[in-house]
């Protein structure tokens, strides 16, 4: 276990090394002027001003001793704390809403599979895993506009002043991988049907429940597989929600520092979104340690 | 009557192929019927009844289904006109996907020329860094912008986000197929390696291959709209705006393009980026039902 967590910290340590060697490759126009109103545009891409560049980065963080100001004056861990407080509103209820409430609906699809409930479940189930998440978002918008019109109590759709801000581009963004888990976790479950100890179960009487306790505890190995992909989806999918409903949390700040060349700023906000990847890494490789049973995996 | 027995037991997979012939039909021959505008005419303003003119954009109406842009251009025209290209796209990204996944998927299956260590590396830095993150990075190294052959290069970008993913999933597959019995006759028979994976290996995973690009399409569909709202496109010309200020401006008329100024777009004339949007929804829905389909008559 100590070893495997050693590996998964080296790992992360490479990944944050490539990501800012990939982050200061210079991208910056450099514009001249040739008197009179003839301007040329340039992208000067040579391996010195890589260097050049890697060597300013370095200097930033000595003088600085840290990150630094942003443009405003204030530090940028401040405001980078601040920030991710309000994207972990987003964050820790679309986690915890995809993988439990994904993994519970699964289970009762399953259950119900036969049944009249079951397959409208999975009809559904399937038509969401089709919606692009924007999509969601941008109908919404549009739907809630239409009910203002009508008479519908009006309530602030964008922005971050209110309280509730959040649930919009939550519920939108909690959508795919939450059907995600539902239809994974039916299908892990279907592919237990017809092993042996199923059929040992049954002949013992226990009651379907009780088979479905023991198929649940089985299957927990591949549904905690899963983690890494739901986090990965919600870190890729925030930042474009926060940008469509002006939502100011940290992915908004990160992809906006990225578009203006603000290299700190950009790893500032990057590091806590890798290390939340690296948490759920070590986080879901722990709780298969502790709650399976070894050799769990050789069934899959 | 089988063919009709053959739709009635795979009605998933009818329905998504008559909503891929509606959305070829519309790709093909959209600008010939009578109420679309294949010249995309652009308007400066409208006389309303109180004689007052109006500038666009305006709302969706009898003259104009689907509300115009910006410049008065019919939404409806629009998407169907820049079905052509935005198919062709996401055909093409697909299509080099897996052009590049096969052989490196084999050459990792071999553990020839480190293309294991590759693999695992790719997918290793691809499941940590969100795909559109890195994207954005790479899509804005000079050469890349300045080259003349941009689209292609910023396609091949694309194309190369989950080549690590599919790469992965075909070399299972292959793993599989190694350990079947006729593989090792063909071993015992000192079958060259190119030839093993022609005639051993590819044959048996031409079916799973087939479901998972139909798949992929959507995914890149998606990937697509994604990448619309951050301002990244695949056609791009860099522009002088004012003295000094230099910008790109999109040249296409492919959908995620409609979906730039969406942060703008969202708090006034939503249906710029509405109906872009649900095409591009159609578009997902189309492939993931002919997947699910087509895994249905392959299994």
């Amino acid at each position: 276990m100590a070893w495997d967590f050693i590996k998964s910290l080296l790992v992360f340590l490479i990944i944050i090394f490539a990501f800012v060697l990939l982050l200061l490759l210079p991208r910056e126009m450099d514009i001249t002027h040739h008197g009179g109103l003839v301007f040329t545009a340039d992208f000067p891409f040579t391996f010195d001003l890589y260097k050049e560049k890697i060597a300013a980065f370095v200097e930033h963080f000595r003088m600085e001793k840290g990150f630094g100001n942003n443009s405003m004056g204030v530090p940028i861990l401040e405001e980078v704390q601040k920030l991710l407080l309000r994207d972990f509103t987003i964050i820790v209820p679309a986690l915890l809403l995809s993988m439990g409430a994904g993994t519970l609906l699964g289970i009762v699809q399953f259950y119900f599979r036969d049944k009249i409930i079951g397959k409208v479940q999975a009809f559904f189930s399937w038509i969401f895993s089709s919606i692009p998440d924007f999509f969601l978002f941008i109908a919404l918008q549009y739907l809630l506009i239409k009910l203002f019109y009508i008479g519908v109590p009006k309530f602030s759709l964008y922005g971050n002043d209110h309280w509730y801000n959040f649930l919009i581009p939550m519920i939108a963004i909690t959508v795919f991988p939450m059907v995600h888990m539902v239809k994974f976790t039916s299908a892990a479950l279907e592919n237990e049907m017809g092993q042996d100890y199923l059929r040992t179960a049954r002949s013992k009487g226990l009651t379907t429940l009780n088979i479905l306790k023991h198929m649940i505890w089985n299957c927990l190995y591949s549904i905690l597989n899963q983690t890494q992909f739901v986090m990965l989806y919600l870190l890729t999918s925030l930042p474009i929600m926060q940008k469509l409903a002006s939502f100011q949390g940290a992915g908004y700040h990160l992809l906006t520092s990225i578009q203006e060349f603000d290299e700190p700023r950009a790893l500032a906000f990057m590091l806590p979104y890798l290390l939340m990847m690296f948490a759920t890494i070590v986080l879901s490789k722990l709780l298969k340690y502790k709650l399976l049973p070894q050799k769990a995996g050789a069934l899959q | 009557m089988t063919v009709l027995n053959f739709c009635k037991k795979n009605l998933v997979l009818t329905i998504g192929s008559i909503m891929l012939c509606f959305l070829l039909f519309m790709t093909f021959f959209g600008e010939y019927l009578p109420f679309i505008d294949g010249e995309l005419q652009e308007i400066d303003y409208l006389w309303d009844e109180n004689k007052i003119p109006v500038a666009p954009p305006y709302e969706p109406s009898a003259q104009f289904p689907l509300g115009t842009d910006r410049d008065g251009r019919d939404m409806l025209s629009l998407i169907v006109m820049g079905a052509k290209e935005t198919l062709l796209i996401i055909l093409s990204i697909t299509l080099i996907r897996y052009l590049l996944a096969i052989p490196l998927a084999y050459f990792a299956h071999r553990q020839w020329l480190g293309a294991n260590a590759l693999l695992n590396g790719l997918n290793g830095f691809l499941s940590y860094v969100p795909t559109i993150i890195v994207v954005i990075l790479l899509v804005t190294i000079p050469p890349l912008i300045m080259s003349a052959f941009r689209p292609y290069f910023v396609v091949l970008i694309i194309a190369a986000m989950e080549i690590g993913r599919v790469a992965d999933m075909i070399k299972l597959e292959f793993h599989q197929i190694s350990k079947k019995e006729f593989v090792t006759s063909g071993n015992s028979l000192g079958v060259s390696p190119f030839r093993l994976f022609k005639k051993y290996y590819l044959p048996f995973i031409y079916s799973k291959l087939l479901i998972s690009i139909v798949g992929d399409l959507g995914k890149v569909m998606f990937l697509l709209g994604q990448l619309g709202f951050l301002g990244v496109f695949v056609a791009q010309v860099f522009v002088q705006v004012d003295a000094g200020v230099f910008t790109f401006e999109n040249t296409s008329n492919s959908w995620p393009t409609f979906l730039s100024n969406a942060f703008k777009d969202i708090r006034g004339p939503v249906w710029i980026v509405f109906y872009p949007a649900l095409a591009m929804t159609y578009v997902i829905f189309t492939f993931n039902m002919l997947g699910h389909g087509l895994q249905k008559i392959f299994r």
